[in-house]
């Protein structure tokens, strides 16, 4: 499991930044914090998902010979 | 020094020195975004026109009224058509004049990407919903700021960064306005919304500053983000694309650093001849129109070395439509930053000020130099990014330019007339020393004028549509595909 360093950077601040929006939209007091904060979770969530899928993508790429750029 | 494309990033090649990968695949996002929200600010501007025009397409719910509507649209281009583009051909641009991938990775970029569509639409959304910091340019509440500073950031070390690993030992000009454009930013970004938010679950907050103070500090950041987003960047962006599209030289590299210095000195004082006669304090006004008028000479600097870079290669006008785009942008931005300056003055101010005078003006810039450059610049990256031979048709963006061209004309004349028209109005006395006009009979007075904007906005809108069939085109049509180059005397299997 060779794991880029930027991938893992930043899928755990993204982890964090998810878990901070369920907070805000736990506790708001106003329709915009409550979507924002939502919103923000499930940007994190889709975001992680898309870096797991890259490198496994990569992974594969490499696997065949092509470039691991995909 | 030849470019060679592999999967989604490009090889420089070149003898004896090690291969390096591009990472293109992120300036294609943002080409993509820009060009949507090009679409989205235009067709949000039409909207809100024609509820000047005619009021009653506020159609009487919160959520369409032109207060809500109104930073949907100036946001949309701004930030998002705008702040696109200018990632986005940073991104391009410094790696190919460092010679170096971007640094932080692909995990990185993509993180300033989608972490900076996901900031437009959410204060969009929020705008929509009636949340205002109500300052202009700087709506977005307190947590809608933190998010975009956190992006902001990681995109000053993703640059950066790139410049401290370069292969090559100089640092281009654009380099230096693309970096004065995301650490000015940076500065004003965190300096203006300094704020206080009733509570971390609640989206309102007060700003630090209250009163004349609270106005100055938002017309430092006001007048710097036209000075440092859509003047510094913008600029770095006409001194890679011009030269590239033309195949000259910059005509004096000389003259682009002293441009670059004078203008970035001069402009971060300019701020307050936004507030002339106002509660702010006399000298501070002067200041502020002196340095505006100052600024003429970089301004006119900078113009004179994109116009003259194509000294030699005049005759590609007539054939290539996007360096038509950005030479225009160019004569727009001369005509802009003169405009710009004769309204500081603060006599001049007494008249323009509150008009649509500030309208027209700002749109000459907005259109005139921003999306032109912008779209000289797209014209030339997509068939470069998609690695198609040509544009689909040159005849399309032909038109394109036309129509944009006529679009700016019949907005920023109608909105000359009708501003001058205001001003009038409201200072014109009668015999006995009453107001001769109510403000109503000036909003009667200048209705045909906007009607002729709104036809003006259409025509750039209608432009716009255009590009990007004809960019789609580009992208997937048979006929642009690039031709394969046989080696000198081999002949086609079976022809």
């Amino acid at each position: 499991m060779d794991i880029e360093l930027s991938d893992l950077i930043v899928g755990l601040l993204m982890t964090v930044f998810g878990l901070l929006g369920l907070i805000l939209a736990a506790g708001a007091t106003d329709i915009e914090i409550y979507v924002f904060g939502l919103s923000l979770a499930g940007f994190a969530v889709v975001f992680v998902i898309g870096l797991i899928r890259r490198h496994y993508d990569k992974q594969d790429a490499r696997r065949h010979g092509g470039s691991d750029h995909v | 020094m030849s470019d060679v494309a592999i999967g989604s990033g490009v090889f420089a090649g070149a003898s004896g020195r090690s291969a390096v990968i591009y990472n293109e695949a992120i300036v294609k996002k943002f080409v993509i975004a820009a060009m949507f929200w090009a679409i989205v600010a235009f067709l949000v501007g039409v909207v809100i026109a024609s509820q000047l025009a005619w009021p009653t397409l506020n159609l009487g719910l919160p959520f369409t009224n032109f207060g809500r509507l109104r930073p949907v649209h100036t946001s949309a281009a701004i930030f998002a058509f705008g702040g696109s583009a200018l990632i986005g051909t940073s991104f391009y641009i410094v790696q190919r004049t460092c010679r170096a991938r971007l640094f932080g990775g692909e995990a990185l970029a993509d993180f300033v990407f989608w972490g900076y569509q996901f900031f437009i639409v959410m204060a969009a959304l929020s705008y929509v919903m009636g949340f205002s910091q109500g300052q202009e340019y700087a709506e977005p509440e307190w947590h809608l700021d933190l998010w975009l500073t956190v992006i902001w950031v990681t995109y000053a070390i993703i640059f950066i960064g790139t410049i401290v690993k370069r292969e090559e030992p100089h640092i281009y000009v654009a380099n230096w306005f693309y970096m004065a454009f995301i650490l000015t930013i940076a500065v004003l970004h965190i300096g203006n919304n300094l704020a206080m938010p009733v509570s971390l679950f609640t989206a309102k907050s007060y700003n630090i500053a209250s009163g004349v103070q609270n106005a100055m500090i938002q017309w430092w950041y006001g007048h710097n983000a036209v000075g440092f987003f859509l003047t510094a960047g913008f600029l770095g962006m006409m001194y890679y694309f011009i030269p590239k599209a033309a195949g000259r030289p910059v005509y004096s590299y000389r003259l682009s650093i002293v441009h670059f210095w004078s203008l970035i000195f001069l402009y971060i004082w300019a701020g307050p001849h936004h507030l002339h006669w106002t509660a702010l304090p006399d000298w501070t006004q002067t200041l502020g129109m002196a340095f505006s008028v100052m600024l003429w000479m970089p301004s006119w600097g900078g113009m004179i070395n994109g116009i003259m870079t194509l000294s030699g290669a005049w005759d590609k006008l007539r054939t290539d439509p996007g360096l038509r785009f950005s030479v225009t942008a160019v004569g727009f931005y001369g005509m802009a930053t003169f405009e710009g300056p004769v309204m500081s003055i603060r006599d001049v101010n007494a008249l323009s000020h509150y008009t649509d005078w500030g309208i027209g003006h700002v749109h000459s810039g907005a259109l005139g130099w921003v999306a032109f450059i912008s779209f000289g610049a797209i014209y030339y990256l997509v068939p470069v990014l998609w690695q198609r031979e040509n544009l689909y048709s040159t005849r399309l963006a032909s038109w394109h330019y036309w129509i944009a061209t006529l679009g700016i004309v019949f907005y920023i004349s109608s909105m000359w007339v009708a501003g001058i028209m205001q001003g009038l109005m409201w200072r014109a006395y009668d015999q006995f020393g009453f107001l001769q006009y109510s403000f109503a009979e000036s909003v009667n007075a200048v209705h045909p004028y906007y009607v002729i904007r709104l036809l003006g906005g259409l025509f750039f809108l209608s432009g716009a549509l255009i590009m990007v069939y004809n960019l789609i085109q580009t992208v997937r049509s048979p006929t642009t595909e690039r031709r394969r180059v046989l080696p000198a005397g081999a002949a086609v299997a079976g022809a």
